[in-house]
């Protein structure tokens, strides 16, 4: 059934300046499913997540992306966001002067205004901001913190774990989230991960490590490299790369 | 003038201000969009332990012209000078800052701060920042910080990736960049209002 089908990538070329970076990367996955895609550095990895998301400054040349049987591609950034789709920085983004609380509150409404849906009222919103930094143990002096302003590397994994989890995605994705974690926060990481995955969600683990995959487990992994997908299979793939690396890819 | 607070929306004539020992002055201006202003004030610090607060915030997005021009004369010991102005220019508005700063001879344990960034939106717009130094008095602590730039790229594209409209994520960036400056308002009711002014203001420019 088509309609099983969350996520499509078809053929995906994607180039910034003038340097091709994704070759022809084409995916599928259904509702439910969680996959990774692993990959040595300069593999793509990153290019995939941002085209996904609609960075600017990465030109789609060829190929399709339908999320949720919709043209993704054709969307803008924050269209995404409301239609479902989530990332996790590899690398969050400071804003200062901004609190987490207007950030949130910001973002929460506008997704719930693309809906159709009332703001939620400000008792509501407090409501769900702490039962969601009580999951990535914030505490909670964090609301009034600006967003990422001075947070350890740590610090800055949670807050996206808890943007996930505040804005509810039926996709998500990972891009690094677990570089630079000691394992206490990615044991809060995956833990967050887990929590929100349910038979409708789906999730793209993106990372060069398997220490999150002991966490995660994955229904499907891929293994990524020169902007091509080389290798597709079980969990067993994470395995193999573990013992004898990317080179035999 | 003893603890004189002095919110000025439209000052008539050049100012002209005199602050004597252990006095503080106190000036806020808020240039609003569609305004053109010639804001000239002066400030003589002429008592010991004497001090100035001047913060501004200028939104100017169509053809004004904007000139602020403040000049802070520091002539008895341990006085505290203190300038913060920040403003946001698109369109085709041409915005000029020039702050001079003068400590006499003798004026020591001086400390004296000025800052002015901007924000340029388009193309058309100009900006031009020029801070002043004039030091005669030995044991002083002067600083002044000037910057012209943009709202940043990467701030935005995070916020839209959170389902917050572009143009509600510039919004954010402009209220969080002159905030600071609205922080200078003493009366918490004065400062409501004017961050309600502020960011209906910011609305209008985008």
């Amino acid at each position: 059934m088509a309609n099983d089908i969350l996520l499509k990538i078809d053929n995906l070329h994607a180039r910034i300046g003038d340097r091709e970076i994704l070759k022809g990367v084409s995916l599928e996955i259904k509702r439910g499913e969680i996959h990774a895609v692993m990959g040595p550095n300069g593999a793509g990895k990153s290019t995939l997540s941002s085209v996904l998301t609609g960075k600017p400054a990465y030109e789609v040349t060829e190929g399709s992306v339908l999320f949720d049987g919709r043209d993704l591609l054709a969307m803008k950034p924050e269209e995404r966001a409301w239609a479902g789709l989530f990332m996790s920085f590899q690398y969050p983004v400071e804003i200062p002067g901004v609190s987490i609380t207007n950030f949130m509150k910001t973002a929460v409404n506008a997704k719930r205004e693309a809906a159709g849906l009332e703001p939620l009222k400000g008792g509501e919103f407090l409501k769900l901001m702490r039962e969601k930094m009580e999951m990535v143990r914030m505490k909670s002096e964090f609301a009034k913190r600006e967003v990422n302003v001075g947070f350890s590397g740590g610090e800055k994994k949670r807050n996206e774990i808890f943007q996930m989890a505040m804005l509810d995605p039926s996709l998500a994705i990972l891009d690094e989230t677990d570089s630079g974690l000691d394992v206490d926060a990615l044991k809060i990481v995956a833990d967050g991960v887990n929590a929100m995955h349910t038979p409708e969600k789906s999730a793209i683990i993106i990372t060069h490590y398997q220490k999150l995959l002991e966490y995660v487990v994955p229904d499907v992994v891929h293994v990524l490299k020169d902007g091509r997908i080389v290798a597709t299979g079980d969990r067993s793939i994470v395995d193999i790369i573990e013992n004898e690396g990317f080179d035999k890819f | 003038m003893k603890d004189q607070g002095h919110y000025i929306a439209s000052p008539a004539a050049p100012g002209d201000y005199v602050v004597g020992a252990g006095e503080k002055l106190d000036l806020f201006y808020f240039v609003h969009p569609g305004e053109d202003r010639d804001i000239r004030v002066r400030v003589h610090l002429t008592g010991p332990g004497a001090s100035v607060s001047l913060a501004g915030v200028y939104l100017s997005g169509g053809s004004e012209k904007v000139s602020i021009h403040t000049e802070i004369y520091h002539e008895a010991q341990g006085c505290t000078s203190d300038q913060l102005f920040n403003g946001i220019a698109s369109g085709s508005a041409a915005v000029s800052f020039y702050g001079r700063i003068v400590v006499a001879p003798g004026a020591d344990r001086t400390e004296a701060y000025q800052v002015n960034h901007n924000i340029v939106l388009s193309d058309k717009a100009k900006v031009d920042t020029r801070p002043q130094l004039e030091i005669y008095a030995d044991d002083v602590k002067c600083s002044h910080g000037a910057t012209v730039g943009s709202l940043n790229a990467d701030e935005e594209f995070y916020m839209r990736s959170r389902g917050i409209p572009q143009k509600e994520a510039k919004v954010l960036q402009m209220i969080s960049f002159v905030a600071p400056v609205l922080e200078r308002i003493a009366d918490p009711g004065e400062r409501e209002r004017t961050a309600a002014e502020v960011e209906e203001a910011i609305r209008k420019m985008l």
